[in-house]
């Protein structure tokens, strides 16, 4: 009987932020002639597809029990490091920009899972740490001034379309559907929710945890070196500041989409709604012409909203 | 004792195994065997040496001097998992399986079946679901929901899903270290019913508790260990929990010293 009264808890917790996001958008398709258009809905799907590239990568580090803080500098470090290759080596430079940027960022990334599988540091304070490291040797190596002239032909990764759909939404697609099935069907995968959810259980039954964790960290990287390489495709240069925060809203959309941060738990598909979710609602202050400022404000309401609703339908579901 | 380590169907021998942590000596000189197929108990007062002769024949820990025979060849375990490919599998306490993970992924967990191009490991889930049934029903006689995350389980469910799979996977002895504290009344009863069914399908089993009624229970004899020594061995049909309880404490120091 338990069982199935908590079988429910945890089908009305996993679908309540579809639920959530299900009624959002009816609200807007109802409330706003401007919702609906196509240029809107494009424009959402430009605006979410770098974060939710970032977050896809953010969910394995949860499920995981960790989260990684440095995907906003890495971002950064790979828009640079691209568009500065680019911008040297002209259109032949480009695939060496896209290779400079993602040997960049799995440096980071190596480094992070180096600190956090095998010297058994924090994520918190290993990721803090690279984090600023890496926001601080960008703002050296290019004095804090942005770097412009990327070949132009390069911006068809930013900002054209395929079918109609925004070439960034696709590469979102491409990677959410390419690391929801490792997450999901893979033996890799598989060892992220072990490892999330005992560690200790999984080494005795022979799992190599660490090695698990640094694979995920290195992957955390690649996703956000992945966003970097498109932010420069939208603007054909690299900012020093760029994506700065990138990393609380990531965290914030894998949270709201169902992952708890004490790991062994989430889904891909959680991720994307969760993702859309915190897109629809700043999109819909735009369109109620609410001062941009105000977004943060949503996003960390809903984000405690989401995690009280979860605390509250667990305890439901155990006291059932 | 001679007679007993001299029988020819032992499985497991340990000779002078001593292991120290620094001034502690936690095991001196310990020489004993465990009979093939037989459920044999290790009892203690606590400190006596009983975690520490697990986890060295468990490959946890390496001991200072002395060596193990398994199965008739020369043993030394440098992990785990070295442990586990020569077929001795350890429970531990409440530490053996992963919450969030369903019952059929503990009972596969780090044994992973995989279809398709190799390189991908792409889960068999329909065939670890349906074989983890099977693999369940030889020891258990109420095999747990197998689709359900193990949190959802009792304690005592838990305990006879993390047995039943050090079972499962053809391993030949298996080491227990108080299988059943902190479980009930009927739930320590379904473990012990896991135990015994592994006895049937002919493992040897250890059994460390500190509960004589179990250890009289559950075994075919037992060995007493006091502060680090081996102090001898009963077979459980020929003693009294008196003596063993006076072999414990030392308050007869020459039953112990006969031994």
């Amino acid at each position: 009987m338990t069982l199935g009264r908590s079988r429910l808890a945890s089908v009305a917790r996993r679908q309540g932020v579809l639920i959530a996001f299900v009624l959002l958008v009816a609200f807007m398709f109802a409330t706003t002639s401007t919702f609906g258009t196509y240029q809107n809905l494009i424009n959402v799907l430009q605006q979410n597809s770098i974060i939710g590239i970032i977050a896809c990568g953010m969910t394995f580090a949860i499920i995981l029990g960790g989260f990684d803080l440095s995907v906003g500098s890495v971002t950064a470090l790979a828009s640079v490091v691209g568009a500065t290759i680019m911008i040297n080596l002209g259109t032949p430079g480009i695939p060496i920009g896209i290779l400079g940027a993602a040997a960049a960022c799995l440096f980071v990334g190596a480094t992070n899972g180096w600190l956090i599988a095998y010297l058994a540091v924090n994520p918190f304070v290993a990721t803090l740490g690279t984090m600023t490291v890496v926001r601080g040797l960008i703002y050296v190596a290019t004095n804090a001034s942005p770097r412009f002239g990327v070949p132009y032909s390069f911006t068809t990764l930013g900002l054209g379309r395929l079918f109609g759909v925004p070439n960034p939404a696709i590469v979102f697609l491409i990677v959410a559907a390419a690391l929801g099935f490792v997450l999901h069907r893979t033996r890799f995968g598989h060892y992220v929710y072990a490892v999330g959810g005992n560690p200790l259980a999984s080494a005795q039954m022979g799992v190599n945890a660490a090695r698990v964790r640094f694979a995920v960290y290195v992957l955390v990287s690649l996703c956000a070196a992945i966003s970097g390489v498109i932010l420069v495709g939208q603007t054909a240069s690299a900012t020093p500041q760029a994506a700065l925060g990138y990393e609380l809203t990531a965290i914030a959309a894998v949270i709201v989409g169902g992952a708890p941060l004490g790991g062994g738990r989430g889904r891909m598909t959680g991720t994307i709604v969760g993702v859309f979710l915190l897109g629809v609602v700043a999109n819909g202050l735009n369109l109620f012409g609410v001062s941009p400022f105000w977004q943060p404000v949503a996003t960390g309401l809903i984000l405690i909203a989401a995690v009280a609703f979860d605390g509250y339908s667990k305890r439901a579901g155990d006291s059932a | 004792m001679t007679d007993f380590t001299n029988r020819p169907d032992a499985i497991l021998r340990v000779e002078h195994l001593s292991k120290s942590f620094g001034a502690v000596v936690a095991l001196q000189d310990a020489t004993l065997h465990l009979p093939a197929g037989e459920i044999t108990g290790l009892v203690g007062d606590n400190g006596a040496g009983k975690s520490t002769l697990i986890k060295i024949i468990s490959g946890v820990l390496s001991p200072d001097s002395g060596s193990i025979e398994f199965r008739g060849k020369p043993a030394r375990f440098a992990s785990p998992a070295e442990a586990r490919e020569q077929g001795i599998e350890t429970v531990y306490q409440d530490l053996a399986l992963a919450g969030n993970l369903a019952v059929w992924a503990n009972v596969y967990l780090g044994r992973e079946q995989t279809i398709g191009p190799k390189f991908l490991h792409i889960l068999d889930k329909r065939a670890m679901l349906s074989k983890t049934g099977e693999m369940l029903e030889r020891f258990i006689r109420n095999v747990p929901p197998i689709a359900e995350p193990v949190e959802m389980l009792s304690g005592g469910q838990r305990q006879v899903v993390a047995i039943a799979r050090a079972g499962a996977w053809g391993s030949k002895l298996i080491l227990m270290d108080e299988p059943t504290a902190a479980l009930g009344v009927a739930e320590t009863k379904a473990v012990e019913d896991v135990i015994f069914g592994l006895k049937r399908q002919g493992l040897t089993l250890l059994v460390i508790s500190h509960n004589l009624d179990q250890i009289f229970r559950l075994t075919d004899g037992v060995w007493v260990l006091r502060r680090g020594r081996v102090i001898g061995y009963r077979q459980t049909e020929s003693t009294h929990p008196d003596e063993i309880v006076s072999m414990i404490t030392g308050a007869a120091a020459s039953a112990g010293a006969g031994a």
